[in-house]
């Protein structure tokens, strides 16, 4: 469902994201962690078309980003980490326009955003302009948008930001059932109790290399402590990456 | 469920569609609102319109009356000049709208054409670069067609006219934008700033050497048909302004006979056709480029590498924040914060020096011109209200906002050990002096310029205190009472209604100074220059010194008055505030 074949990006003489292969097939939930400037947010603009790769192909359903890109963005939902909604537009009514977007027929249509507004719980503010919504209003407003047309891949950047414990769980519970429905989730997160809990597989990016690549299950037997906890072998991962970065760099 | 991509007609739809709801929204809430505002900006369009509609009413029964073919040579002038504005005006507004705007981030990742979301923010830009044209060209176009007894064709014709035309150079900007983004991401800052530049050093050798270097003596017969023959060069076929000039003189002409008339307008219907189908094909062209171009150049942009500077103290803000008393020490703190901030915001100081330069340009050249004692009076007077007007736009624009501003990061404030009288001192202690300095400056080369006598130039300069003072308190004052601490935007926040009523009372502020000292100073003058003003012993008084003496005894226990009051009331009201 998405696939990245060696896939670069660069900013100047600087390597954002380095000849990055990776395949994420449908129905399962992908999360990307890594520290601050990784290349997490570069990966993700890549996977839905922001920025074309320097070199390499970004394919989602077969379709690749740069030549087929309306095609690709028709599977996809795509939840930013600063979403954007028009000020000027009510909740239903930025519903209503994502729904015509898709080409969704009208009396399909309003069942679904009637199906959302329900999901997460917008009835109270679904007819206010968005700009009286607060950050939490606005991300699950944004949720409900990617979700309406049911895509078959749904990317979501750093998601839980905003979302107060009720709408968390109404998420989790939402993204565990979609995948078991066959949708493919590629989620960057800095929350690794969130990625331990929800991930079927995940990567750990440093300085633009994915630096492991498996189940969580599949990283403790790589480092080989199995007592220690996710948050440490994380932090083992990305420092002694960087470390070495800044080694190569110092012999240079 | 499979769903599907929306065709151009569909994507076209939805694009009004959005735009339809987004404005009656914005309408109703307004109304809802923001009635005063509303009414206040419908009431001001409205006075703005029927002013320049009797000006251009006027400027055209005089100008019909001595040289009619004078038109054609005006309206080519005011209409090209108008192009290359509007060329220049869309591709920046392209600019933020197609690369730096949120918006077009979220229509990226949509299944939408990269032709329809530029169809999409080239409608917004259009809009936004030909509202001045159409509240300036439509009341002269209407007195044009009134003054010379058009067909009642002229005035349905007037509006496809106007919008076919804006099309034209809209497109052309966007195309140069996108080109610019797309071919030359690297470049893009050099490209731009050298095109800037270019065009700058064409427009101003163009100025030179139409009104410049022109050999006769300045404002006679023989400099006013030297000045027309140097404009010729506006009057190219080949340029779409020369057919919108063109067509629209002649859907004007009312003939002899109804056929003259007829087919005079029949010509007027050809040039529409021809600006027409420029405008569709420059619309086709700028679809195509974007096309081929948008989503690479967006993507260009993205992957630029910032430049991150290291910043210094400056020396200025190293002198304010060591020098003086400990007392007084956390407003200058404050102080140089401010400074700070204002120099790194490049809106804030290319909007002053761009207004206040355009200014200080104008009244320099003044030196060019030999008034009498009287009309160089009269002018002086009119700078001295240019000067203040203007202030108040800056001061209701950035100053207003600056307390609601720092409502956001008032709990790094309320940590601070300062009193909240002091955050609003040092925000009126900024504006005060940052707005007396270029203020007093032009007062001065602009009375310098004139050859205004000592005593008039001391109660412009009495004036311009009182106005920095004035408008400084209000804006300030006006701040401190009526935050909006939800709003992060400073022109929504000075687009409200606190301040809009900041805005009107500034205005009020400025009437009541210049025409204060306007009327006993330019008396006086008067006095002076032809003698005693018999039989009008009002204006005798006025004129005379005692008269002067007043004004100034209004003037400034005025100004004090207008910093004062707003600054004690928005000081109370700050205090109680809870953010």
């Amino acid at each position: 469902m998405i696939q990245f074949e060696h896939a670069t990006r660069t900013y100047g003489s600087k390597v954002a994201v380095s000849d990055l292969s990776l395949t994420i097939p449908s129905g399962e939930l992908f999360a990307l962690l890594g520290p601050n400037g990784a290349g997490k947010t570069t990966t993700i603009k890549m996977l839905v078309g922001l920025l074309r790769p320097s070199g390499g192909v970004v394919r989602v359903c077969g379709h690749d980003l740069i030549t087929e890109t309306r095609s690709a963005h028709l599977h996809l939902g795509y939840v930013p980490d600063e979403p954007y909604l028009y000020d000027k537009l009510t909740g239903h009514e930025f519903l209503r326009f994502i729904a015509d977007m898709y080409r969704i027929p009208r009396d399909l249509s309003q069942e679904y955003i009637k199906r959302e507004i329900d999901r997460f719980e917008l009835h109270e503010f679904a007819n206010e302009l968005a700009e009286n919504y607060s950050l939490g209003m606005r991300q699950r407003l944004v949720f409900a948008a990617a979700f309406l047309h049911d895509p078959d891949v749904l990317v979501l950047d750093e998601p839980m930001v905003g979302l107060d414990p009720r709408s968390v769980r109404i998420v989790k519970d939402l993204l565990k059932a979609k995948t078991a429905d066959g949708m493919t989730v590629f989620m960057s997160t800095h929350t690794l109790a969130m990625a331990e809990e929800m991930a079927d597989r995940m990567g750990i990016m440093v300085q633009g290399d994915l630096k492991f690549l498996g189940t969580v299950s599949e990283l403790r037997e790589q480092v080989d402590v199995e007592t220690r906890s996710l948050e440490n072998l994380y932090l083992e991962i990305t420092s002694s990456s960087t470390e070495r970065q800044r080694e190569l760099s110092d012999d240079t | 469920m499979q769903n599907q991509l929306l065709d151009i007609p569909q994507e076209n739809q939805l694009s009004r569609k959005l735009r339809r709801t987004i404005a009656w929204n914005v309408v109703t809430s307004i109304v809802r609102q923001s009635r005063f505002r509303f009414g206040l900006v419908l009431v001001l369009s409205l006075i703005f319109w029927a002013a320049v509609f009797c000006l251009f009413y006027d400027a055209f029964n005089f100008i019909d009356s001595m040289h009619a073919e004078v038109m054609s040579l005006l309206f080519n002038t005011f209409f090209s000049a108008l192009m290359v504005m509007m060329i220049f005006s869309t591709g920046i507004l392209m600019y933020g709208g197609l690369y730096r705007s949120a918006e077009s981030s979220f229509l990226l990742t949509c299944p939408l054409r990269a032709e329809a979301i530029h169809a999409h923010k080239l409608t917004e830009a259009l809009w936004f670069s030909s509202w001045g044209f159409i509240l300036l060209g439509s009341p002269m176009l209407i007195a044009y067609g009134i003054v010379r007894d058009a067909p009642w064709s002229f005035f349905i014709m007037l509006l496809p006219f106007i919008v076919t035309f804006v099309v034209i150079p809209a497109s052309i900007g966007s195309i140069l934008c996108m080109l610019v983004v797309a071919g030359l991401p690297r470049l893009r800052l050099h490209a731009l700033s050298i095109s800037l530049a270019v065009a700058a050093i064409g427009i101003l050798w163009g100025l030179w050497a139409t009104f410049g270097a022109v050999q006769s003596q300045l404002l006679t017969a023989a400099w006013f048909e030297e000045t027309l023959s140097r404009l010729a060069m506006t009057e190219q076929v080949f340029l779409p302004s020369w057919w919108l000039s063109s067509g629209l003189l002649d859907a004007a002409l009312r003939g002899e006979s109804r056929e003259l008339t007829y087919k005079s307008t029949l010509e007027a219907l050809n040039f529409l056709g021809l600006i027409l189908a420029n405008a569709l094909l420059l619309s086709l062209l700028a679809s195509w480029t974007a096309r081929w171009t948008y989503r690479k150049g967006y993507s260009n942009l993205q992957a630029e590498v910032p430049i991150r500077r290291h910043r210094q103290l400056f020396w200025l803000d190293e002198l304010l924040s060591r020098t003086g008393s400990r007392i007084g020490n956390p407003i200058r703190l404050l102080l140089v914060k401010d400074l700070q901030v204002f120099r790194r915001d490049v809106t804030q100081w290319s909007q002053f020096v761009i207004f206040f330069g355009l200014l200080g340009l104008y009244f320099y050249n003044l030196r060019s011109f030999n008034y009498t004692h009287v009309y160089a009076s009269l002018i002086g007077h009119l700078n001295l209200a240019v000067v203040g007007l203007i202030l108040s736009t800056f001061t209701t624009r950035f100053v207003f906002p600056s307390i609601s501003l720092e409502g956001r990061r008032f709990w790094i404030l309320g940590l601070l050990p300062i009193h909240r009288d002091q955050i609003v001192w040092s925000k009126f202690l900024f504006s005060f002096v940052g707005s007396l300095v270029p203020c007093l400056g032009l007062i001065v080369l602009s009375d310098s310029m004139l050859r205004l006598p000592w005593g008039t130039v001391f109660v412009h300069l009495t004036c311009c205190l009182a106005l920095c003072g004035g408008l400084s308190g209000i804006a300030v004052g006006m701040g401190a009472s009526m935050p909006n601490f939800r709003e992060s935007s400073p022109a929504k926040i000075a687009a409200g209604f606190g301040g809009t009523l900041s805005l009107v009372l500034s205005a009020m502020f400025i009437i009541l100074i210049v025409i204060t000292v306007g009327f006993t100073n330019h008396f006086n003058l008067l006095q002076q220059t032809v003698g005693q003003l018999q039989g009008n012993t009002a204006n005798w008084l006025l004129g005379s010194s005692g008269g002067q003496v007043a004004s100034i005894l209004i003037v400034v226990p005025g100004g004090l008055l207008a910093t004062f009051l707003p600054l004690v009331l928005g000081i109370r009201a700050f205090r109680k505030l809870e953010p």
